[in-house]
């Protein structure tokens, strides 16, 4: 016993003395060691900056673009598509926005660069080209012409003699040829760049100074070859490689060679972007009459009501409302009623998310066509889409929607039926009803399982439409069990192949749909892929690499469109909805040109100049001689008449 | 008979009104809220069709097709209510009070949700954002809530008694060492624990229960300890041991029955808090997985469409009267227990 006692007190010892020794580590007054080890920045400006040289760009077996500039290369422009810009548009004034946060670098690589602010910055650095926002023909950017080596996969551009980079350098070949540097140097602690910029990107060479080829790692149809290898440039008079390039150029913008570079900057406050002076592309085709305001001031609100606050007053000049609460209920305002904003709602053709339910055919339940056919016809979008969704949205029809002719308009998405699920359901065998109405099957052994399936998803706002869904599917006999993780949780669980069903939208970008990562059997069961309905179909595949190897437009499109009419067969994926616009609310001195957009418009009131691969942006103006009486009505409480645009142009 | 201390208390819980209309009204309510199947549903209470009794309130689902409707789903009673008074076949349907479940949408294409409080709809609460019947969502949450503290309050209890005893009458060196490893354990951040298991499992009742047991037994063992410190130096106890009881039956049959006081006079605190962690997440949503009817939810609804304010005042309302009520039973058992009579209350 007295061992035991004495063990006991050994314990307690050992115990109170790791108590007593974490508490002295935690939160002890500082010493003057753990004082400068607290300031990682600190000591990280101590360590020696040893500035190098980027090694030459090194060529793979197989790659490399030829030495000389290849004499018979037909070289291309574009100078014919219309011009899209208002000749009304009025210069200056301050445009006013927000973002939710501050950045928390200004660097567009590197470690934290990917932030919303990204959007701001990375879009004022051009490519080459970019696409024209009506006919999707690409325009010329920093480059006047350009022309396609024989391999397929090299391109060569003609650089303006007149770009320049906002610090007054001239933009030449040699910034292309110190970007693939830059973007495969460890220094820049960036490794998606590293790796694409080596995997993707094989070669860039100079001819002369406005003039370089790029060599890609496949051929690829012509009208993909600038979205996937016409990189911008970097300026190499500008970035000296270090090993602290990253804390280093952390506050150092870079110099653009779009219309607006980063002006002043408050921390925590503010960032103005302002207009580059006499702008070299000023009188271009394609660019005149846009980017009107002399600045854009981006103000960090860290909440979306107090923003929405912020606007009503007229301290923002224009807010995204497409979510249906905000374009019905929060517009109920006396700003809008009185005519002092106004609110747009322009349709667009863009490619749209793949939003959909992903059934995992991995499930011995969802392995079951007749099953997946009944799940399809027992979810009641029309009803979500009626109610909840106000009639705003749209059923999604297909897998991938909103690439042009790649489209298979041919295709209707399977609709609400329970007398179709019924019969879907009984050849699966789940003929009767239990207690609360949901189907089961009875084994031989007299087991039952009923027809009940997780849903996972990761968007708290999508409760509302998933317990409608869940309402109206008890009436085909199937329950839905409500999954909701965090966002990356859930990401995490579709990717590791473990959901049943995942409510999940993949963004879509490009100019042609994409099929091998969700749907090539390479893909599936294995995990931390995009195929996360397992979907593996030998015929398929065949489709997919024809697809992918293809450089010819017109069979490209058919095998989307076969390819298409699979996924919609095998009824793993069940379209959900789409929303092919987008929604504003602008103060009304901010003006747009009579046609409000452009196909591709993102929102009317963007101001960037390409944002994803189309060059539509800053389209809009500030009328000052509007706002000064516009602010005068308000202060004497007058009614204007009041704006509401619904334009329906682009509408399918 | 009642021992007379006891018959001695519950006078004087009655004699502080406050305390005991709260506790009158409370205990109805709760009775109320265990068979709000027959007070708040979407399914009738009686269907009378071609001469045939229905009950549907509890059991199977009954399909359309049993009254002559063209589905096989569960009926929607309303519409049958309806049609049967338009046909003048003499079948009829009493539906209840409120006659929606807390889960359906009742939605209508003239008009969104969230719906204003209508006599009309039978909405006498109006709607959600989906179209849920308020009422229905706030009667059927008070339950699961009630449920929900009630069941901690065991599990944690009977920890926190046990070990608190424990540590109070042995002493020494186990009262040190639990001393010590609960000091510890309450150093963990309880609300981290919930978000890394909600992010991870969908948390249903039994796993938040467990969760919050686990975090939640210490704060007994304090009070136990030291009651059953002082109650262990009493002669009484000395006199069982002296009769040779065991340690079991000293403890279980001597000294728990002389710390009653202290356990009762928590027990409406501990129901407070029950109800109010369980609606604080629910209402930061790492709660019960939707679409649970839940007090947390409502309310986080209701801060988002405060457009919509009989969202956010019924929900608002309903919570601070049920803890109202909660604390002045609390207060009034206190004072009941309390040896000392002259206090602030008479």
């Amino acid at each position: 016993m007295k061992s035991l006692n004495r063990f006991f007190l050994t314990l307690t010892l050992i115990g109170l003395l790791l108590v007593f020794l974490g508490g002295c580590g935690g939160d002890g007054p500082p010493t003057e060691e753990s004082a400068e080890l607290a300031q990682p920045n600190e000591t990280d400006e101590i360590e020696e900056t040893i500035y190098v040289e980027l090694p030459p760009i090194t060529v793979k077996e197989g790659d490399g673009l030829p030495l000389e500039l290849p004499p018979d290369l037909v070289w291309l422009t574009n100078n014919e598509d219309p011009e899209y810009a208002s000749p009304n548009a009025i210069r200056g004034g301050v445009f006013r926005t927000w973002i939710l946060s501050f950045p928390l670098t200004l660097r567009l690589v590197g470690p934290d660069s990917n932030g919303s602010f990204a959007g701001f910055t990375r879009a004022n650095q051009l490519g080459p080209v970019s696409h024209h926002p009506q006919t999707g023909r690409p325009i010329p950017m920093l480059a006047t012409h350009w022309a396609f080596g024989e391999d397929g996969r090299s391109i060569f551009y003609r650089i303006n003699p007149e770009a320049r980079w906002s610090d007054g350098f001239p933009v030449t070949a040699d910034d292309f040829v110190f970007s693939l540097q830059f973007h495969r140097s460890e220094e820049i602690v960036a490794p998606w760049y590293n790796n694409y910029f080596t995997e993707r990107i094989r070669d860039i060479k100079k001819y002369d100074m406005l003039t370089y080829g790029v060599q890609g790692a496949d051929a690829k149809p012509q009208e993909e070859m600038h979205y996937f290898y016409g990189i911008g440039p970097k300026p190499a008079h500008f970035h000296k490689m270090s090993n602290n390039w990253v804390s280093e150029y952390n506050w150092k913008p870079q110099p653009t060679t779009g219309p607006y570079h980063i002006g002043e900057v408050d921390k925590g406050d503010f960032i103005d972007l302002d207009r580059t002076e006499d702008w070299w592309g000023d009188d271009m085709r394609y660019m005149r009459y846009r980017f009107n305001p002399d600045t854009i001031r981006i103000r960090v609100i860290r909440d979306v009501n107090a923003a929405w606050q912020h606007f009503l007053k007229g301290e923002i000049d224009t807010f995204g409302v497409t979510i249906p609460e905000y374009w019905h209920d929060k517009t109920q305002h006396e700003v809008f009623e009185k005519g002092y904003v106004g609110k747009y709602w322009f349709y667009n053709q863009l490619p749209l998310a793949s939003s959909g339910v992903y059934l995992n055919t991995a499930d011995p339940l969802l392995s079951d066509m007749n099953i997946r056919l009944g799940i399809a016809h027992s979810l009641n979008f029309k009803r979500l889409i009626e109610t909840i969704l106000r009639g705003d949205y749209e059923r999604m029809e297909t897998f991938q929607l909103g690439f042009g002719e790649y489209d298979n308009t041919s295709i209707k998405p399977r609709e609400f039926d329970l007398k179709k699920a019924k019969e879907y359901y009984e050849a699966a065998g789940f003929n009767e009803r239990d207690a609360q109405g949901i189907r089961i099957r009875k084994g031989e052994n007299g087991q039952t399982t009923r027809l009940a399936f997780r849903v996972t998803y990761g968007n708290p706002q999508h409760t509302d439409r998933l317990v409608v869904l869940k309402e109206e599917a008890k009436k085909a006999g199937l329950e839905l069990q409500l999954q909701l993780l965090d966002s990356a949780a859930s990401f995490k669980q579709m990717l590791e192949k473990k959901h049943q069903m995942a409510w999940m939208a993949w963004a879509s970008s490009g100019v042609a749909p994409r099929y091998w990562e969700h749907f090539h059997s390479d893909n599936a069961f294995v995990t931390q892929t995009n195929n996360i309905t397992n979907h593996a179909n030998p015929e398929m595949d065949t489709f997919i690499m024809q697809f992918r190897a293809s450089a010819d437009r017109a069979e490209r499109v058919r095998l989307a469109h076969h390819l298409e009419q699979m996924v919609h067969d095998s009824a793993v994926m069940i379209p959900r909805t789409k929303a092919p616009f987008s929604r504003d609310a602008a103060w009304r001195w901010i003006e747009l040109p009579e046609w409000l957009g452009t196909r591709s418009s993102t929102s009317l009131f963007n101001s960037q100049p390409p944002s994803g691969m189309y060059s539509g942006g800053g389209l809009f103006w500030i009328n000052e001689e509007k706002k000064a009486k516009i602010l005068e009505a308000k202060r004497n409480g007058e009614t204007l008449p009041a704006l509401e645009v619904i334009d329906r142009t682009y509408r399918l | 008979m009642l021992d007379p201390q006891t018959v001695k208390q519950w006078r004087r819980f009655r004699s502080i009104k406050r305390g005991y209309w709260s506790a009158l009204v409370l205990f109805t309510l709760v009775a109320l809220s265990m068979i709000a199947e027959l007070l708040v549903n979407s399914r009738a209470l009686v269907v009378s069709y071609e001469g045939d009794w229905y009950f549907p309130t509890y059991g199977r689902i009954i399909p359309g097709e049993t009254f002559g409707l063209d589905y096989d789903y569960e009926t929607n009673y309303r519409e049958l209510q309806q049609k049967f008074k338009e046909d003048g076949s003499g079948n009829w349907v009493l539906m209840p009070l409120v006659p929606f479940n807390p889960f359906e949408n009742d939605l209508r294409t003239d008009k969104f949700p969230p719906y204003a409080p209508s006599l009309e709809t039978q909405h006498y609460l109006g709607t959600d954002s989906t179209g849920r019947d308020i009422v229905a969502r706030l009667v059927y949450g008070f339950r699961i809530a009630m449920g929900f503290a009630a069941v901690l309050l065991v599990c944690s209890y009977a920890a926190g008694i046990i070990v608190g005893c424990a540590m109070g009458y042995w002493g020494g060196v186990f009262d040190l060492l639990f001393q010590r490893l609960i000091e510890i354990w309450n150093t963990i951040p309880f609300l981290y624990v919930i978000m890394i298991v909600a992010s991870v499992v969908i948390p249903s009742f039994w796993t938040l229960v467990t969760v919050m047991v686990i975090f939640g037994w210490t704060t007994m063992t304090w009070n136990m300890r030291t009651s059953t410190y002082k109650e262990k130096a009493r002669e009484y106890v000395n006199a069982a041991r002296a009769l040779g009881a065991n340690n079991s039956r000293v403890i279980g049959i001597h000294i728990l029955p002389n710390t009653i006081s202290v356990i009762v006079t928590f027990i409406p605190f501990s129901i407070a808090s029950g109800i109010a962690s369980l609606t604080a997440l629910d209402y930061l949503g790492f709660g019960l997985p939707p679409p649970t009817p839940s007090w947390g939810e409502l309310l986080s609804q209701g801060t988002e469409n405060l457009e919509s304010v009989w969202i956010v005042s019924s929900v608002g309302i309903a919570i601070v009267a049920v803890l109202l009520m909660v604390t002045y039973i609390g207060e009034a058992i206190r004072e009941a227990f309390d040896p000392k009579k002259f206090t602030y209350y008479e």
